[in-house]
This record gives C-alpha cells, sequence and structure tokens, in this order.
C-alpha cells in the first residue's frame, strides 16, 4: 500500500513535467497577431503630419487621387509566433502600397496586399502559399520574410513562374531562382561584421549565433573570410532564449582572448542579453573589439546598451542608415511611415526599410507594365529590374535570370553613439572570398554604387 | 576539458542563477503545501511584473517604483487567481490545479506579446543599480545583483523555514498540507491561510521576475519558462522539502552553467533541469521499491 501510494506521487510528478513540456510547446506555437494598434514613433506632430502629406505626393503619378481601376493582387508570407515577428516588414510593404493607391495608384489600378503569417510550421506555409495563388489571385509575390518560406516555397514559386521579393533568412532566398532579397541575409550580414573585425587586426575571432537549422551554411562564411587572412575562429552556437547569458558571455570572450572580435549573430533581444551579461561582468574591454549582424541594428539596441558600448561594437547594416541620411527617398520612407504606418510597431529600422524597399521596388516594375497585369507579366517585370536605384542600398539593385541572387552584397558598418546607431565605415563591398559571393559575381558582375 | 580556472565564472553564475530558483522554487513548494498547487504560471506572472517595472522607469518614473509595482501586480494576480479559482478546484486532483494555472500562464503571455511587441526588431532591458558595483575574487569579477541572487535564495529559505515552523499561520499550512479537511474542522480559518499562501507566492514571483529579468533576459517567453528550472528543483524536493528544494536549485543553477565552457555539451545545458528531475525521480522510486522489497521479505 505504501509503495503504491509512493509510486502514484512520482507518477504525479513526471505528469506535470509532461505538462510543463506542453506548455512550452504552446508557448512556442501561438500566434499572437499584435500589430495593428501600436503607433509608430514617427507620427508623433502636427507639424510632422503636414510635411507627411506633402511628401507622400510623390507616391504615385497623380497626387491626391484615389486609384480606382481594378485591383493589381499581390501577397506576402512573414513570420509571426512568440519571440520572432517579421510583420513589420510586410505591414511597411502595406504602407507604400497604401500610399501609392491613394496617389493615383499603378496606372489607375490599386494594389491589393494580401499578407499571410505563419509560425514555422511547413504545412501551414505551403498552404498558405496556394491560399495566395488560388484563392486571393495574387500575380506577384512581394515582402516574404520568413524563417523557412524560401526553404519550402521555392520550387512551387519557380514552377509556376514566380519571382519573389524578399526578405530573406533561409538559404534558399539567395540560392534559388526565383527568390531575389533586398537584405544580405544572416550568412552575408554576418560576413560584414566578420570581415570588419578582420580590418581591425583582430588576433582571433570568435562567431556565435543561435543554434537552429542552418547554422553551418551561415557560418561557412564567416570561416571562410578568417581561414583567407590565416586567422583563427571559433564557430559556438546558443540554444535560444539565452538563459544563462552570463555564461555564454564568459565563453564568447574566453575564446576570443583580449586581442580578439566576438561577433554575434542574433535577434537584437539575444544579441541585447549577451551584451548586456558582458557589461555588467566587465568583460566589455576584454576584447578587441565585439560585432554583431544586421539585427543589432536598431536604436532600441544602441539605446538599451548605454555608452560603454559607443565605438565598441560594430554592427553591420545592410540598409542606408536612416537616422542620418536625407535624400528624397528617405523623406518619402519617413512620410509614409507617419501617414500609413501605424501597424509598423517597430517604426524606423531596418525592417521597415525592408518593406519600403520591397515595395518600392515593385511599384517600380509594375509601372513599366502597359498591358495586362497578369503572372507572367508581372513577374516578368520583376525579372526585368536592373540597376534600379532604391535609395536604401549601398548599390544598384538588379532582379535579372541568374540561377541565384545576392543583388545586396554591399554594406555599411554602424556603432552605437548616444543612444543612436552612426555610420562606422561607409558602404565596402563584402568579400568574394566567401564562395557565394564569389559566385553570384561570377554570373552578375559588381552591380554599381548608387549615386 | 577546461581547467578549473575556466570554471571558476562559471561557478560564480550557477550560484547567482541557483539562488535565484530556489527562491523560486521555495514559493511554489510553499503554495503547493498549502493549496496543493502546482502554480505553472509563476514565472509569466513574474515575466509580467517585470515588464511593468520596464514600462513605469521607462515613463521616467524612479527605480523603486518599477520594482514595486511589479511586486505588487505579482503578488495582486496571484492573489486573485487564488481566490477566485482556488476553492472551485479545491478538491480537484493536483494536476487538474496545475493544468488550470495554465490558463493563466497563457492569459499572461498572450497579454505581454500584445502589450510590448517585438515585431520591430524592439529589445528592453532591465538593469538594477547593483549590476554597475561588484567586487573581484582572484581573476573573477563579483557585481552585486549575484550576490543579491544567492543571498536572496538563502534569506528567503531559512525565513521560510522558521515561518512554517515557528509561526501559527505556519503551522497552519503545515497543517493544511498533511490534511485540509481536518485542519477547517479544527477551526483553522483555511481560506485565509490559502490567501496568505498565494500572496507570499506571488511576492516572490515579482521578486524573482525582477532578479531573473536583470540577470537573464527581459523577454516574456524566457521569462516565463524559465519557472522550469525552479519546478524542477520543487519536484526533486517531491514539493514537500525547502531545504531539498534549495539545495536542488543551486545544483541546477551549477551543473547548467558549468557544462557551457565544455564544448561538446555546450548545447544540452538546458537540459539539466529535466534530467536532474526525472533522474531524482527514478531514484526515489528505485528506493522506494527496494524498502518496500525488504520490508515484505
Amino acid at each position: 500500500m505504501q509503495m503504491y501510494k509512493h509510486t502514484s506521487n512520482v507518477r504525479g510528478h513526471l505528469a506535470l513535467v509532461a505538462v510543463i513540456g506542453m506548455a512550452v510547446l504552446a508557448g512556442c506555437a501561438s500566434s499572437p497577431t499584435s500589430t495593428g494598434n501600436t503607433s509608430s514613433p514617427a507620427a508623433s506632430s502636427a507639424a510632422s503630419q503636414s510635411a507627411a502629406a506633402t511628401a507622400t505626393s510623390q507616391c504615385g503619378t497623380k497626387p491626391g487621387v484615389t486609384a480606382t481601376g481594378t485591383p493589381i493582387a499581390l501577397g506576402g508570407i512573414v513570420t509571426n509566433e512568440a519571440g520572432t515577428s517579421f510583420t513589420d516588414i510586410a505591414n511597411m510593404a502595406a504602407a507604400y502600397f497604401a500610399c501609392v493607391n491613394a496617389n493615383g495608384g499603378i496606372n489607375g489600378h490599386p494594389v491589393k496586399y494580401y499578407i499571410e503569417t505563419e509560425q514555422t510550421n511547413p504545412a501551414q506555409i505551403a498552404a498558405e502559399a496556394k491560399q495566395l495563388v488560388q484563392t486571393d489571385h495574387v500575380v506577384g509575390i512581394v515582402g516574404n520574410t520568413s524563417i523557412i518560406e524560401c526553404s519550402i516555397d521555392s520550387s512551387y514559386w519557380q514552377r509556376l513562374g514566380y519571382d519573389i521579393i524578399d526578405s530573406g533568412i533561409a538559404p534558399e532566398c539567395w540560392s534559388t531562382p526565383s527568390s531575389a532579397a533586398v537584405n544580405m541575409g544572416p550568412r552575408y550580414s554576418s560576413d560584414g561584421a566578420v570581415q570588419y573585425a578582420l580590418t581591425q587586426h583582430v588576433s582571433k575571432i570568435a562567431f556565435d549565433q543561435s543554434n537552429v537549422p542552418g547554422t553551418g551554411y551561415i557560418a561557412a562564411g564567416p570561416a571562410a573570410l578568417a581561414a583567407a587572412a590565416r586567422v583563427p575562429i571559433t564557430q559556438l552556437t546558443e540554444n535560444v532564449p539565452i538563459t544563462n547569458a552570463d555564461s555564454v558571455a564568459i565563453r564568447e570572450v574566453d575564446a576570443a582572448g583580449p586581442n580578439g572580435a566576438v561577433v554575434l549573430n542574433f535577434t537584437p533581444p539575444e544579441a541585447l542579453v549577451i551584451l548586456q551579461a558582458a557589461q555588467k561582468l566587465g568583460l566589455e574591454d576584454r576584447v578587441k573589439i565585439w560585432g554583431c549582424s544586421t539585427p543589432c541594428n536598431t536604436d532600441f539596441l544602441a539605446a538599451a546598451l548605454g555608452p560603454k558600448w559607443d565605438h565598441k561594437l560594430f554592427v553591420n547594416a545592410e540598409l542606408t542608415p536612416p537616422d542620418v541620411t536625407n535624400t528624397p527617398t528617405m523623406s518619402l520612407y519617413r512620410a509614409i511611415l507617419a501617414k500609413y504606418g501605424k501597424a509598423v510597431s517597430g517604426g524606423i529600422g531596418s525592417f521597415s526599410q525592408m518593406g519600403f524597399t520591397e515595395a518600392e521596388i515593385a511599384v517600380h516594375a509594375l509601372d513599366t507594365i502597359t498591358g495586362p497585369y497578369t503572372v507572367a507579366s508581372v513577374n516578368a517585370a520583376f525579372r526585368a529590374v536592373s540597376n534600379f536605384n532604391t535609395g536604401m542600398l549601398c548599390q544598384l539593385w538588379t532582379y535579372g535570370t541568374y540561377a541565384m541572387h545576392i543583388p545586396n552584397n554591399e554594406d555599411y558598418t554602424v556603432t552605437p553613439d548616444n543612444g543612436k546607431m552612426v555610420t562606422a565605415q561607409g558602404c565596402t563591398q563584402i568579400s568574394s572570398v566567401d564562395p557565394q559571393i564569389a559566385a553570384y559575381r561570377k554570373l552578375a558582375g559588381v552591380a554599381a554604387l548608387a549615386p | 576539458m577546461p581547467s578549473w580556472q575556466d570554471f571558476q565564472p562559471f561557478i560564480v553564475t550557477g550560484l547567482a542563477l541557483g539562488g535565484v530558483y530556489a527562491l523560486s522554487g521555495v514559493g511554489l513548494v510553499v503554495l503547493y503545501r498549502a493549496t496543493g498547487v502546482v502554480y505553472l504560471a509563476f514565472g509569466a506572472v513574474g515575466a509580467m511584473g517585470a515588464l511593468i517595472a520596464w514600462s513605469v522607469t521607462n515613463a521616467g518614473g524612479p527605480g523603486w517604483s518599477g520594482w514595486l509595482a511589479c511586486v505588487l501586480f505579482a503578488a495582486g494576480v496571484t492573489v486573485g487567481y487564488g481566490m477566485l479559482f482556488g476553492p472551485a478546484l479545491a478538491k480537484r486532483d493536483p494536476l487538474v490545479k496545475a493544468t488550470a494555472t495554465l490558463g493563466l500562464l497563457l492569459v499572461l503571455f498572450g497579454t505581454m506579446d500584445l502589450l510590448w511587441t517585438t515585431s520591430g526588431g524592439e529589445s528592453r532591458a532591465l538593469s538594477l543599480p547593483t549590476d554597475n558595483s561588484g567586487f573581484t575574487v582572484g581573476q573573477i569579477q563579483i557585481n552585486w545583483t549575484q550576490v543579491i541572487g544567492l543571498a536572496a535564495g538563502v534569506v528567503i529559505t531559512v525565513l521560510t523555514a522558521l515561518f512554517l515552523r515557528h509561526t501559527r499561520l505556519g503551522t497552519a499550512m503545515r497543517a493544511m498540507a498533511n490534511d485540509r479537511e481536518i485542519t477547517a474542522t479544527l477551526g483553522v480559518p483555511v481560506r485565509r491561510v490559502e490567501a496568505a499562501a498565494w500572496l507570499g507566492c506571488g511576492v516572490l514571483a515579482g521578486i524573482a521576475g525582477l532578479l531573473l529579468a536583470d540577470m537573464v533576459a527581459l523577454d516574456a517567453t524566457t521569462l516565463t519558462f524559465l519557472v522550469i528550472s525552479s519546478l524542477a528543483a520543487a519536484l526533486i524536493a517531491r514539493l514537500r522539502s525547502i531545504a531539498f528544494t534549495f539545495a536542488a536549485a543551486i545544483v541546477i543553477g551549477l551543473v547548467q552553467n558549468m557544462l557551457v565552457p565544455i564544448s561538446s555539451l555546450s548545447n544540452y545545458s538546458d537540459m539539466t533541469p529535466f534530467v536532474l528531475a526525472a533522474a531524482a525521480l527514478l531514484v526515489l522510486v528505485r528506493r522506494r521499491v527496494m524498502t518496500s522489497s525488504r520490508e515484505e521479505s
């Protein structure tokens, strides 16, 4: 009797462990949709609203005239799950299209933009692609930003003749004929961060990233760069979310050594916990420099870190720094964000810049079509985009008919300075030592710098 | 294999985290003993409290007002849940009671994702003033937050043990852990005792939320599920012994962090709470079976 009672208790405890496991899964699989009601930081004053109204008239050829023709259906698939959301990118593309529609549209046709969100579920992602094509009858895919969408759908898009304009994450976003990204993605951005560290003559590099599928593909770029420079590199991975940041920071610093560099490839929240842990333990000066791939390029991070990291942390930036740039494109971007970007919760930043750029390229392509807007005509127009000055990238952007596309392969380096990210190094080509970059340049050549 | 010297900084971080796990584990055990509820929302309550503290300080409020808001929120939500659902679930199986708290966890988790969105790459941090000062032992720098983490675990464990042993309320809680019905028959105000247990647990959730937000990350997902480490410690102690909970939490914190410098095991360090809890439960079962077999023969 005694034994039975105790065994029962233990079974209860084991069942509790199972319940906790289910809770973890439930948390990971939840699908919040929470971007619609948060005000953009840019939309703050009446003066800026007035300026925005003036600037947004440049969205189309007929300022103030609402497009009423047959809609041109476009779609996009973005990841939106607990801890990882790219909805700002699609929401900014939607804001751009709204601006175009309010100013004459595409030859009088408004863009109807369908956004699908997914939770890293392959079956769901495949179904959403089919829904966009078969139910929504989209003629083009713009603004895709998903952890695995390129891997799941690339052959589907290729089979149907869709040429995607996206923000890439999975390797297939750059290595297939049907996807051209406006960003460089984790591999080439990490290349950029490591490349900058190498220019600072570090003696060793510790490259640390999330322990998720695809780390080997990302790590290959920095490894090639370090090997070419004859600098030892230690590859590390961390389970995310990070629950022992102090230990992670200590391990990185130990691996890099006093004249070395720690280069991170994490989302901003994960990078922040590592850098803050390093700061609390007094480790920030125990290596020569710290580097980070593009996700760290946010003013949130610069402000949260504080002055100890000013000109100590160097972040690869795939897009033109918006805070210090006053070009017509950047003014339009700010104006659209202020007037139409209520759903863009992060405001000014890389994500909204990517969404802006993707929509901008799509509209540029659509404007060239003279006949009906079909899958064939729209995607032919996308493919035909060549040497287009987006105003957001170092280089002119080209789609083309290549077997692979890395049209953004030249970048900036920024560093925190008084709570903002400022430019530390201007446009610099990612080295062709990375075999993927070399392969792309062999196909497409080296794009000219944007004027 | 790293040298002993390489392990030393990881011992410090492990002890600090273990201390906070202990603090949380003690709160869970006390609540379980008094009410029979395994409070799975402990981490989510602390996480939301910490995010509220961040919002308060980010809006220009003084640091202490944020910390107070965190603890008050955690205590309020926990007592509110206990008073609202506790009586209705009092006679249900412990597994049902635990699962019910998952509902609260999911509601809070969804609310946090809605109010403190990360879709634009937002990253937040909550720093305590004790982060910026400390001392050095040998080559290892220790900050006061780490000291507070470990000290809080020790102090809460000792105070709770003294409270349960030497106060009327503590005695009532221990009596309820043995038999709720008989305790009620003896005239103990059961509801009031339960409310005190919920309140204590809520306050500890708030304090743990603040410390973990500083020591680990101010992130809803991370903080919500950090309760697993504390719960594993409580399970190793069979949800009974506060002293064993403390010891188990320290061991979990230490092992989890000391695996980090070992390259081949580093990515498995997060499994530590599960592995230790499962191993402890299996050993306990085996020992009990052997004892019973000996008695029968």
